[in-house]
């Protein structure tokens, strides 16, 4: 017979504003973005860490949200991709995205985005082999992965 | 797909996650990144009663050199390991194979205790640990007590970690400058688990090996350190007879399982196809030092 | 008001329309909508593939924090599910569907058997774990066994599904030729694997009900949801905005949609339900494992003599799902004598459904495996052999095609690709230790239309309004249909707003089969025409903001259908291409690599090339997939996929991707539809496993006749 797990306080600074929760310690940083902050950009694939929809950035870092629970990130800065950006102000990669139709249904782009812009900041878009490589966590099944390094190779050369 | 129930503890220090561990017995479970057991969880592979946070334990953190060895403390993540400057200097194997690692974002938690320390037979870095020759620092209630790698895998998460007992860091010999390395792991897709991979450090005298060491990944229940491999290599200029006896040999340690990574006797064969690349591309190395 | 510049924007590369919304996570998916009082449903599924549930035992989950209810068959309203001919038009054509808790019956492994409502998602699936459930199991047919294979059933034969079909006679034809082939084909069954998934929000307003639902056509989820409720479509409101992937996992409404609307109904309070990575492969279909034999005879010339293809394909037991998968025989090619013969293979199982292409993909996957053995067997050329049997009427029903540019898409890869570089005999190019092999095959897949309604409202500030219940699960109807607009009222993409997936909206039909684009565009163009007649009635010139001011209007509205002619009775018709493929192969770890990738692709007119690529490059990585990677692992102990996850269920990631060149050859289909366009989602994923199985024989020399092809056949070759 399982215990009542009890609630526990989380701090969290998302897109820079401070957030105050108390969680089921159970309830993964995904789940508190989604169903407790109603941030529903950070999007659910598969809940195992396999498809990285879920990327978002913490400390600067991208991580899957899946796997990490809220309470595990106390005291962190998240970014999802609602502060990267609005759409009558987009941020250099969500515009490179649109530009080079990175996308199709649209459901693993915020992930695709997120893990773009860590990508670029870790110094990984040297080639096109190497941003394959190391956008390999994130997975399109519309097939968008030509696109998806031709807008990443883009904001690089922009900013190199 | 929510883990059971659990109590949450983020100690400070390692004495009292080692307390905090000791106390729980078998109910607890140390939690680093948690891409390992965070899953398990879910699908109720693991149900700890209590987890113990490591991530507020600053002594765990950390790549350090001491003497002749290089000291990884175990919730480095691998994407520390990837970006120190200190082991692409001395230990340069160590980046290679942590670069071959699940994705990014799995390494941008995944420590690298964790990895070593969990007995997943899938893990990449225990067999680069038993090939270095690496020792495994644990702390327990009653002191802290060194494992070499080599002893350390039991069986399939069966490890010489006891009940209340945390790895905390693992202590790595360094190679002398100059010698030869190779992390080669055949994979379906990025991303995942070895069909089969070899880790080969050695090091020549002249044009020959003077010394080898060689260790597999996923072809049986543990890490396999490959002596008869490795001693065979030894003196050879790695012509192709010594390469195919050494794959050969190699091959003769593993037992490794049919999935969908292949067929059993598939997977026994491209351990024998990695370790000959491995060797290659570390003799490459070595001479090109 | 001026006449519209022709084409201003058709045939542009506009971006999305939709694109900001999805780059920024404004764009807002089923599981996303959150009416006040939101609950969250966790759905229990049965764990043996046949018997009934003896005991369920719900006591301790219903004392649990935040537990609303528990429903099973135990408790569960009794519900109509009206008959058949009330049933969707995409729901087989046969058999029963399965009903939702209402008997003790398990028909698969994973067929939902309970729900457990709470406060929190969290709550809900802790309580789901804790239901015990007691069963008398049954002994379940678990195997795909083509010999337990039978014909499908008069409906099903009626809906285009035969069980046997063909022209001339088989037999002699084959008997006559000088050269044949007689392979056999394996395919996996393979699952969608989009990355949303699949989730519906019910809500309840006294008898009305609204569904925030992940669907391809928001209207059939009301036919359905009416059927099984035995309530008036009138009272039902589905709304599905955006889709995220679905390739046809979408085109049914599946009972997970019913448990939502029960689980609101017991609770009172609005309730989703969203179905783990690992209730989809039970939950949704798949594209059924599928075994084929094909006999070719030919004449000297290469002349086919014979085509003879034969299909056994898994279904389950309570209903009867079948596919198209032996069209391809009959239209692709010229030949006096085709033969096809489908069989179904009843198991324990979950229904399968259509996955792009379906039936079609799989058919021609075989058919072009075949023809490019029979032009090893010929010693012709493969694209030589395909134009020598150049189909140039649809020899299946003797009508001619309203366009075809066929041989155009042949000649235009095969110079692209660099096909006149290849080396005929296998394993004979190589690069450094690779072996490399080029392979090609033909695409084709049917052009279809259906009936459509259209709105659209212009307003005084000079922008417009185009509704319609369509659907955009990413192939960009959002933006295409927004260009045909914009094109027929003079206005700029900007100036438009397109609404669709909303029920309520003007009729439109199924997202799926590759015909949205040229039935509701039709229907679009149509409506766009009759509000500039009634625009153009109105006294004033000008601009349309002026014109609608001057005559002290704030709006001006007109709706038109559009609906297929007699045309479709005098025409076949169809999309068309051609595959070229690169592969490496690495013989000492048998692992394979698509190097490159070429098609040309006649769709008629092409409204966006930018989107219109990025659907074919997405269909050559979903072939790829196909060819290389999918593959349920079927445990026939337990009648289960194993790998029912993302991790084990092999999909391509971006590591995997070539280099992509896409091409579209000149072409219009103005006997289709008045756009010109034929679709061309299908086509894309068509002809890219055989090209691909056919670049490995001629890299390996050997044959693989399955796929997925996996590294350890390539080994040792």
């Amino acid at each position: 017979m399982p215990v009542d797990s009890p609630v526990v306080p989380v701090a969290l600074t998302v897109n820079g504003k401070p957030e105050r929760l108390e969680v089921d310690p159970r309830t993964t940083l995904l789940d508190a973005l989604r169903d407790r902050l109603h941030l529903s950009g950070t999007k659910k694939g598969c809940g195992l860490g396999q498809c990285g929809a879920c990327t978002v950035l913490v400390d600067g870092r991208r991580v899957v949200s899946c796997l990490t629970l809220a309470v595990m990130n106390d005291g962190a800065s998240v970014t999802t991709i609602e502060g990267l950006g609005t759409p009558d102000a987009l941020h250099p990669m969500q515009a490179a995205f649109v530009a080079c139709d990175a996308f199709q249904c649209g459901y693993c782009t915020p992930g695709q985005i997120l893990s773009a812009v860590a990508l670029i900041d870790e110094g990984h878009a040297g080639s096109d082999e190497e941003i394959r490589e190391h956008m390999s966590g994130n997975l399109c099944r519309c097939g968008a992965y030509a696109n998806i390094v031709e807008a990443i190779r883009t904001v690089a050369g922009q900013e190199g | 797909m929510i883990p059971g129930p659990f109590h949450y503890h983020r100690p400070t220090s390692v004495a009292e996650a080692v307390a905090l561990l000791a106390a729980h017995g078998d109910d607890a479970r140390p939690l680093a990144g948690g891409h390992s057991l965070i899953p398990m969880m879910k699908l109720r592979m693991a149900v700890p009663d209590h987890l113990v946070d490591l991530a507020a334990i600053p002594d765990l953190k950390g790549i350090c050199e001491d003497g002749d060895r290089i000291v990884i403390g175990a919730t480095t993540t691998q994407r520390e390991v990837i970006g120190s400057d200190l082991l692409a200097a001395r230990l340069p194997i160590l980046a290679e194979t942590a670069r071959q690692i699940a994705d990014p974002q799995i390494r941008t938690k995944g420590t690298f205790g964790g990895n070593v320390a969990n007995g997943d037979p899938g893990n990449d870095m225990p067999a680069l640990m038993q090939c270095l020759d690496a020792v495994y620092r644990l702390a327990g209630p009653d002191g802290s007590r060194t494992v070499p790698a080599r002893d350390y895998y039991q069986g399939a998460y069966f490890t010489a970690l006891e009940p209340g007992e945390l790895l905390t860091a693992v202590e790595i010999p360094v190679p002398p400058a100059g010698h030869g390395y190779a992390y080669e792991k055949l994979k379906r897709k990025v991303g995942d688990y070895a069909t089969a991979a070899a880790a080969v450090v050695l090091t020549l005298d002249g044009g020959t090996v003077a010394t080898a060491s060689i260790a597999l990944t996923n072809v049986a229940s543990t890490p396999l350190h490959a002596a008869a491999a490795s001693a065979l290599v030894i003196g050879t200029g790695l012509d192709a007879a010594t390469l195919k006896a050494a794959a050969d040999a190699a091959k003769a340690i593993t037992d490794p399982a049919t999935d969908g990574r292949g067929t059993a006797e598939y997977r026994r064969e491209m351990a024998g196809v990695m370790v000959a690349r491995a060797l290659a591309k570390a003799m490459r190395r070595a001479k090109g030092a | 008001m001026n006449a519209p510049a022709l084409s201003a924007v058709i045939g542009q590369p506009v971006s999305r329309v939709d694109g900001p919304a999805k780059v920024t996570g404004t764009a807002r998916y089923a599981a996303e909508f959150v009416p006040d009082g939101l609950a969250y449903a966790s759905v229990v599924s049965a764990t043996i593939p046949r018997g009934r549930i003896r005991a369920l035992d719900t006591s301790a989950a219903e004392g649990m924090p935040g537990v609303l209810a528990v429903v099973s068959h135990r408790n569960a309203p009794k519900l109509p599910y009206l008959e058949r001919d009330q049933r969707p038009p995409v729901d087989p054509k046969s058999g029963d569907q399965l009903r939702m808790f209402q008997d003790d019956k398990v028909l698969f492994n994973g067929q939902p058997v309970a729900v457990v409502i709470a406060d929190s998602q969290q709550e809900a699936d802790a309580a789901a774990r804790c239901i015990g459930i007691a069963y008398d199991e049954t002994e379940p047919t678990t195997t795909f066994d083509p010999g337990r294979g039978r014909p499908p059933s008069e409906e099903t034969a009626k809906g285009g599904r035969p069980g046997a079909a063909g022209r001339g006679d088989g037999a002699a034809g084959l008997a006559e030729a000088a050269t044949t082939v007689d392979v056999t084909y394996v395919q996996a069954r393979e699952h969608h694997n989009a990355i949303e998934p699949h989730a519906t929000i019910a809500q309840w307003d006294g008898d009305s009900l609204t569904l925030y639902d992940k669907s391809q056509w928001v209207q059939n989820v009301v036919v359905e949801i009416a059927h099984v409720f035995g309530i008036e479509a009138g009272k039902i409101r589905v709304i599905s905005p955006f889709v995220g992937g679905a390739f046809g996992s979408a085109l049914r409404t599946w009972p997970h949609v019913t448990i939502a609307a029960i689980a609101a109904k017991m609770t009172g309070r609005p309730v989703r339900v969203e179905l783990s990575r690992r209730q989809l492969y039970h939950s949704v279909g798949f594209r059924p494992h599928t075994l084929q034999r094909v006999r070719l005879g030919a004449a000297p010339d290469g002349r086919l003599t014979a085509i003879l293809q034969d299909a056994a394909a898994q279904v389950a037991t309570y209903e009867e799902y079948a596919e198209t998968t032996l069209q391809p025989a009959e239209t692709t090619y010229s030949c006096p004598n085709v033969a096809t013969a489908y069989r179904l293979v009843e198991m324990d199982t979950n229904s399968p459904c259509p996955m792009r292409g379906p039936g079609i993909v799989t058919g021609l996957y075989a058919l072009e495996a075949a023809m490019d053995e029979l032009a090893v067997a010929l010693n012709v050329d493969p694209v030589a052999l395909r134009l020598k049997n150049h189909a140039d009427i649809n020899e299946k029903t003797g009508l001619p095609w309203s366009s075809k540019a066929l041989k155009a898409c042949y000649e235009t890869a095969a110079e692209r690709f660099g096909w006149a570089d290849r080396i005929a005999a296998p394993r004979s190019m190589r690069i450094g230790t690779d072996l490399v092999g080029y392979g090609m095959a033909t695409a084709i897949y049917h052009a279809d239309r259906a009936p459509a309604e259209a709105e659209v409202i212009l307003f005084a500030n000079g922008t417009a309004v185009v509704r319609t219940a369509a659907s955009d699960m990413g192939p960009g109807t959002y933006t295409s249909i927004t260009q045909i607009a914009a094109d027929e009222l003079g206005l700029p993409v900007e100036a438009i707003r397109f609404e669709l997936g909303d029920s309520t909206l003007p009729m439109a039909p199924v997202h799926g089969g590759s015909i949205t684009l040229v039935s509701v565009g039709s229907a679009v163009a149509e409506a766009c025409a009759a509000v500039r007649q009634k625009l153009e009635a109105l006294t004033g010139e000008g601009s349309i903001a002026e014109r609608l001011r001057a005559n002290g209007l704030d709006r001006l509205a007109a709706s038109a259908k559009a609906s297929p002619g007699e045309e479709t009775k005098r025409y076949a018709s169809s999309a068309f291409g051609a595959v070229f493929v690169e592969v490496r192969v690495d013989e000492g770890l048998g692992t394979l690599r698509v190097k490159r990738m070429t098609g040309a692709y006649d769709v008629g007119r092409v409204i966006n090339p930018k989107i219109a690529r990025s659907q074919c490059i997405g269909g050559m990585m979903g072939g790829l997939g196909m060819a290389l990677m999918e593959a349920a692992e079927w445990d026939p102990r337990f009648g289960k996929v194993m790998n029912a996850n993302l991790a084990e269920y092999l999909v391509p990631v971006c590591a995997d991707t070539p280099a992509l060149d896409v091409t579209f050859v000149p072409s219009e289909d103005t006997v289709l539809n008045p756009l010109g366009a034929k679709g061309l989602a299908e086509i894309a994923i068509c002809g890219v496993a055989p090209a691909i199985a056919n670049a490995v024989f001629h890299a390996t020399g050997r044959r693989q006749r399955h796929i997925p092809i996996r590294p350890e056949d390539l080994i040792g070759t």
